[in-house]
């Protein structure tokens, strides 16, 4: 079930919170552990006894872990859930890639599975991994009741798109959480916000990213178009979700880290990995990075240690190899950084934004590609390779149609709106002012959301790959 | 957040999101949106099959959609958010330009082009040949022709497309009826042309296959009003057509017999049941008759035609009835191209194709 449907805005949610709330405490976890059940098994019916039995098998694994702490069989437990955890995430993300490459190379034909991939397995196999982790590390107690166990795993407002809540973050919330009207008002705001960037801008523009593939004439402009609009497209739909997520936590009385921090301000390419999709980067540092040793090693470690992580962070997002150049060329922008560029674009005002955005551009171009081979068509399109026009008719179009939300998404992609409502909270009558519109403002955002799901608009969802 | 503004949003959005719900889950589900001329989604059927092949969700969501409360409001305030406040061009595809509502259509589909000349001359070789017919072709161009690239729209190269269906069906005579056409023949809220506008281009077609279809007509005009086809679409208030329609002596004593059943049921040129029903444009010829027949008994000829055609054809050929005996019109969309020899007598008789490039450019819709 997508947040952005009518199902669950107006079917599962209302009927998930009367009975949360009416639910004594000590059942609480029950109800969500339920209805995170029912809202995984309406996108995927089969897959529902998939999770559950990963969650039984992680819960005996965490209590195995603890009773042994200290043996060298808690090693092996953590290490069985590891690799059962990876091996499951393999089979159904990763087999067919392996299958394609091994036919590549050795000119076998072996039919590939095609198999379904499980909704929001890369989240919640992520999840898992940092509960037995951090059990074997000693950092968490083992989870004694599979019902807590199981309401963290498969917690519905970020089972799908995150952002990855680590156990460590949440295992007092699971037990003992506070209820307020102050938290259930962020919440309601913070998840109207991110349902409006997912509806009005992200939707929109894929909308531009559909016109511009089912477009016959391409052109240099429309590849800067369709990459620009798709970065944006990214960013809201993305964080978007992780605002819903964040805004639904709260309600339910859940605190879940920030996901996304304004990435396309920043001023190098590593700030901008410490504000887009911070979960999975703080993930991958603590899980891999570091237990490999992080950047306490000698020079040539270093190198492999950033490559396997960024080799990592790109398959994670899909299996193909795109996704792995694309992460790859992360960690060389990282490693070129770290050695030379830092201290050159820290001097410059304009130009170190431009850098980042220009290298990020290149990089969704890499990401938008169904292929190794179609990222190269993006990128190569970008610079007027393929003899293809400097500008056509339906790049105008497009740039005319879209225009003004490409001016909108740029403008809600920095914290000017942020910065200015702190720069006017400082007078007490605009204050006042701003909190009385602010309600209204959340309404509309709201009714003309549910107007384009009534609508039946575009509404595509973005995580079938991860 | 202070606690009160706290406990104001906290109690309106709660009123607001359980009020929306309790109408979702108890209002009636509605069985036709006239606006979008469709029928909409009823509840899907829930059982064990359904809900684990997904199907049981899958039509859920587009049945929550389509019942929506208020759901002609909800599309407007959609409509009115895309238009006014994000200032796209065209919500859902359609666009306003020049007081005309009309839809982008700018892909040449060449399959179509290849599927629709084949089929006619299958059509032709299989009952029109060596029974001394005459054969011709013309094409309608949509509205875009004349609104979308002049207006900065997304367009098909109509001129390329009509040139290379003609070269398709070259064994054919074409006959070109765009000169005589301009933006004001058409529709403003939708896609077909007037028949008030269009007695010139039965002229020009009667002339071309060797008749003669002058006339004089009454002008009368529908008491209703016309909301085409794009209105609904576009979901913001426009202001509506009328529809008029011409008679003469001539088309009100027309024998008109359609064969929607396959058996001759008589009727008339203008259906006024449809005339006052969900598309008033069906009243041309009672709209998706697969097979009907026009017989002129005061005709001064003893030619006849065979016509095949699409919504546009229906809306023409009361004017053509002056120049022939009988004609045979042929909607080859609601009847299969095979039964044709079943029903029509091609002997003698003139046959003409003019279909839409609307339709040409998705003739998959016309059946083999």
């Amino acid at each position: 079930m997508l947040f952005s449907s009518i199902p669950f805005l107006y079917y599962f949610l209302p009927i998930v919170l009367i009975i949360y709330f009416i639910t004594p405490k000590a059942l609480k976890n029950t109800v969500l552990l339920l209805s995170s059940l029912v809202f995984y098994a309406w996108g995927e019916p089969r897959y529902v006894f998939l999770m559950i039995a990963t969650v039984l098998f992680n819960y005996i694994l965490g209590i195995l872990i603890e009773k042994t702490r200290g043996k060298s069989l808690s090693k092996f437990f953590v290490i069985l859930s590891v690799v059962a955890s990876l091996s499951v995430l393999g089979y159904f993300k990763y087999a067919d890639f392996f299958i394609k490459n091994f036919n590549t190379l050795t000119g076998l034909s072996i039919p590939l599975l095609k198999i379904a991939l499980p909704i929001g397995i890369s989240f919640y196999t992520f999840q898992i991994l940092s509960y037995t982790v951090d059990v074997y590390r000693g950092d968490v107690a083992a989870q004694k009741n599979p019902i807590t166990l199981g309401a963290y795993i498969a917690l519905f407002p970020q089972l799908i798109a995150g952002p990855i809540v680590r156990y460590v973050d949440v295992e007092k919330q699971l037990v003992k959480r506070t209820h307020t009207f102050e938290k259930t008002a962020f919440g309601i705001q913070r998840f109207i916000i991110g349902l409006s960037k997912k509806i009005i801008i992200a939707n929109t523009l894929g909308q531009l990213c559909e016109n511009f593939h089912s477009a016959d004439d391409k052109s240099v402009m429309f590849y800067w178009l369709f990459v620009i609009a798709y970065m944006l497209q990214i960013y809201f739909d993305f964080s978007g979700y992780s605002d819903m997520a964040i805004g639904l936590g709260k309600i339910l009385g859940f605190d879940f880290m920030e996901n996304f921090r304004y990435p396309f301000i920043s001023s190098s390419i590593s700030e901008f990995w410490r504000r887009w999709h911070i979960s999975l980067g703080s993930w991958f540092r603590d899980y891999v990075y570091i237990p490999m040793g992080g950047n306490r090693v000698g020079k040539i470690r270093l190198l492999i240690n950033i490559f396997t992580v960024w080799f990592l962070t790109g398959f994670w997002h899909g299996a193909e190899w795109n996704f792995i150049i694309w992460g790859v060329y992360f960690g060389i922008l990282l490693l070129m950084e770290k050695y030379f560029l830092a201290k050159h674009i820290k001097k410059t005002k304009i130009t170190k934004h431009i850098y980042v955005l220009f290298f990020t551009a290149i990089s969704f171009a890499i990401f938008a590609g169904s292929s190794m081979k179609d990222a190269l068509v993006n990128v190569g399109g970008m610079f007027g390779y393929g003899d293809i026009p400097l500008i056509s008719e339906s790049a105008v179009y497009n740039l005319r149609n879209f225009g003004f939300i490409l001016i909108i998404a740029m403008v809600c992609a920095t914290p000017l709106f942020v910065k200015l409502k702190e720069k006017l909270n400082t007078n007490r009558k605009i204050r006042h002012l701003m909190d009385a519109l602010e309600i209204p403002l959340l309404l509309i955002l709201l009714i003309v959301s549910t107007a384009y799901l009534a609508d039946g608009s575009f509404n595509p969802f973005l995580y079938f790959r991860f | 957040m202070n606690k009160v503004k706290s406990i104001i949003i906290t109690v309106i959005f709660a009123v607001f999101i359980f009020s929306v719900s309790a109408a979702c889950y108890f209002k009636p589900d509605t069985d036709f949106s006239y606006s979008e001329r469709r029928e909409l989604l009823k509840r899907p059927k829930l059982s064990v099959e359904t809900v684990t092949s997904g199907e049981f969700m899958n039509n859920f969501e587009t049945y929550t959609a389509d019942q929506f409360p208020m759901r002609g409001v909800m599309r407007g305030i959609k409509a009115f958010f895309v238009e006014k406040i994000l200032m796209q061009y065209e919500n859902n595809g359609v666009f306003r330009a020049e007081g005309h509502l009309s839809k982008i259509d700018n892909e040449e589909n060449p399959y179509m082009l290849d599927y629709a000349s084949n089929l006619f001359t299958q059509i032709v070789d299989r009952y029109a040949k060596d029974k001394n017919t005459n054969i011709y072709f013309s094409i309608v161009p949509d509205k875009n022709y004349f609104l979308a690239a002049k207006n900065g729209y997304p367009s098909l190269d109509y001129e390329g497309f009509i040139s290379r269906m003609k070269e398709k069906t070259s064994s054919m005579k074409y006959i070109d009826v765009v000169p005589l056409l301009s933006l004001n023949d058409y529709y403003t809220t939708d896609s077909h042309w007037k028949q008030e506008n269009i007695t010139d281009i039965a002229e020009h077609l009667a002339s071309e296959m060797g008749t003669d279809a002058k006339s004089s007509y009454t002008t009368n005009t529908l008491t209703n009003s016309f909301y085409g086809v794009y209105s609904g679409q576009y979901a913001l208030p426009v202001e509506p057509d009328s529809i008029k329609y011409l008679t003469n002596d001539t088309i009100n004593n027309c024998i008109v017999t359609y064969y929607d059943t396959g058996m001759p049921k008589t009727g008339n040129m203008y259906n006024m049941k449809k005339a006052e029903g969900k598309d008033p444009y069906e009243m041309f010829l009672s709209g998706s008759t697969p097979l009907a027949t026009i017989e002129n008994p005061a005709s001064k000829t003893d030619k006849e035609l065979v016509m095949f055609r699409d919504s546009f054809g229906g809306c023409l050929a009361p004017l053509l009835a002056e120049g022939y005996k009988k004609i045979t019109l042929v909607d080859i969309r609601y009847m299969s191209s095979s039964f044709i020899g079943n029903f029509v007598n091609f002997e003698n008789a003139d046959v003409l194709f003019i279909y839409s490039t609307a339709l040409l450019n998705n003739s998959t819709a016309l059946r083999p």
